[in-house]
């Protein structure tokens, strides 16, 4: 394997997506397809530009700390499972 | 009332003149709604009794003196906002069933005026795509020629006059290429201008609420009802004390719009008639034309796909089955999640995450995602030069034609349609789509790109072209 291939194994384990052996294959050919398509954009000198994050100035603006009304009722409705005062999720610890 | 040939404010004033009721509307809307839907696979959700509820509730304020600019207006929602009362799937046969505890904000503010959602549009596998060719659902035709994708079910729905507005996201183009090949009028509005709150963002920085409607007039009736800050979006913060207009008086040699000469070799020669006749055209009504040169569309288009698929890998990481999505069924935790994921996201997204997660280990992330942020700096800065040269500047919106409905289309050819849509997506400008023209009676439409919140003047500019004979659906 080669290091995309290796890199592309190790993404599919990190990020927890299920892939049949077939779908696989396609995606080690598509990731060399689509590393091959993205070269003009390595090669864009940038020299020391920084990057951007957002795409045009602003500042964070935070709101008052105040305390607020939320309607847990409708919140509660929502969910799956609420049941006894909880909202009951799938078992995560083993 | 056929609503393609009239205006939003012109059916809102009947409604409050008692010329014709809401409830009279939307009861013939829904009529209209199955039969102009009939093969074109627009609809993930009709709101029927509750869109006939709604209606009610309209003509009741009216009764009551209520101001409601937008009095009986049907609209249609994509399925990657949520309304509180239909289900909202976000492209993902996992969530067919989900009501959302909430509304998005633009949804709320239209209702609000008085509009009326009468259903929930089709969309690509968890939002992502410009066709709908990976909608679970199945792809959306296109209602000028059927065995093509229509680019957004909700352009079907405006183009069809199943609706007179459809609110739709749009982060590498969907809107506006659903517009440009609905021939139509779609609008993706600056960075900040409209809350994102209610909206399944694949990909956060780029991705925009909008609105298609079936001339520029329309959208602009409904404009300033969308727009503002709105606490729950911080974006919108640009916005806090005021939306900072920029508004130029159009139809006069005062306005001058950039032609980027370069970029029209990327696209098939009929269609670059099309646009030599429109920029033809704006000369004619007495704007000044400019040539103009955007060297980088197709590193903005790669640099797109970089932050928007390792966007993506980081804002579907919550479909895991525990936070969000149906539980997969399996023997252990980690199979668990494997399971889950597999079942919530299609192959588009599972392919997009999975690429994204590729873009951003150790080792990639330098290579690719920091200098996709470099790129979008460069793009930005070449959009905000070219605008100081000119008022606006003209683009194609799509590359090609509406694709084939059947027949196969490699992933990449697909992505690259958003050749000319992408790179505005990063600049931060908006842009307004509209009719430019047709290819063998197919609509092909053009962007007008302006500075940040020049949507006004783009609008002016946009109805003084047209709407340009597109034809008869």
């Amino acid at each position: 394997m080669d290091s995309a291939a290796v890199g592309l194994e190790k993404a599919i384990e990190a990020i927890k997506i299920g892939v049949s052996d077939p779908e696989r294959d396609q995606l080690h050919r598509e990731l060399d397809q689509f590393l091959g398509w993205l070269e003009p954009a390595l090669e864009v000198d940038t020299g020391d530009l920084e990057g951007l994050v957002f795409s045009h100035e602003a500042i964070n603006v935070l709101r008052e700390d105040t305390p607020r009304q939320s309607d847990l009722a409708e919140l509660q409705e929502a969910a799956p499972n609420f049941t006894g005062g909880f909202y009951l999720v799938p078992k995560i610890m083993e | 009332m056929e609503l393609r040939k009239t205006t939003v404010h012109r059916v809102a004033e009947a409604v409050l003149e008692g010329e014709i009721t809401a409830h009279q509307l939307i009861d013939k809307t829904l009529k209209n709604c199955s039969v102009l839907n009939e093969g074109l696979n627009i609809f993930n959700a009709v709101a029927g009794v509750d869109a006939t509820e709604q209606a009610r509730a309209i003509d009741e304020k009216i009764k009551q003196g209520g101001e409601l600019p937008l009095a009986g207006i049907p609209i249609t929602v994509k399925d990657d906002l949520c309304y509180g009362v239909l289900p909202t799937s976000f492209g993902s046969s996992a969530f067919s069933e989900f009501i959302s505890p909430v509304t998005a904000a633009v949804v709320e503010s239209l209702m609000e005026a008085g509009a009326v959602v009468i259903g929930k549009t089709n969309l690509d596998d968890m939002g992502q795509g410009s066709t709908t060719l990976t909608s679970p659902g199945g792809a959306t035709a296109n209602p000028w020629q059927a065995e093509r994708t229509a680019g957004s079910a909700g352009a079907a729905a405006v183009a069809t006059g199943i609706c007179m507005l459809a609110v739709e996201s749009d982060s590498g183009g969907a809107l506006r290429q659903g517009a440009s090949h609905c021939g139509v009028a779609g609008l993706r509005p600056t960075t900040g201008r409209v809350s994102r709150h209610g909206l399944n963002a694949h990909c956060s920085s780029f991705a925009r609420v909008g609105i298609t409607a079936f001339s520029c007039e329309n959208i602009s009736g409904v404009l300033d009802i969308i727009s503002g800050f709105d606490e729950r979006d911080a974006a919108t913060a640009v916005c806090r004390k005021g939306i900072p207009e920029i508004i130029k008086t159009p139809g006069s040699e005062d306005i001058t719009i950039g032609y980027p000469v370069t970029a029209f070799d990327f696209l098939q020669p009929e269609l670059r008639e099309v646009f030599e006749q429109a920029r033809d055209d704006f000369a004619g009504l007495g704007y000044k034309i400019k040539n103009i040169d955007l060297g980088l569309l197709r590193e903005g288009l790669q640099a797109y796909y970089i932050i928007a698929l390792a966007e993506a890998s980081s804002n579907h990481a919550r479909f895991d089955g525990i936070r969000f999505g149906k539980t997969g069924e399996a023997d252990n935790l980690e199979n668990m999640y494997f399971q889950s994921r597999a079942e919530i996201l299609g192959k588009e997204a599972r392919r997009r995450s999975i690429f994204g997660t590729f873009l951003l280990s150790k080792g990639n992330y330098g290579r690719y995602y920091r200098q996709a942020l470099k790129i979008w700096e460069l793009i930005r800065q070449e959009f905000a030069g070219v605008l100081k040269e000119c008022d606006l500047l003209m683009l194609p919106t799509a590359k090609n034609l509406p694709r084939q409905l059947k027949g196969e289309v490699s992933f990449l050819d697909e992505w690259s349609d958003d050749f000319f849509c992408a790179p505005v997506s990063l600049s931060g400008m908006p842009a307004l789509t509209i009719p430019a023209g047709q290819v063998n009676r197919i609509p092909v439409g053009m962007q007008l790109v302006g500075p940040p919140f020049s949507e006004k003047t783009l609008l002016a500019v946009g109805s003084t072209s047209g709407p340009r004979d597109t034809g008869t659906l």
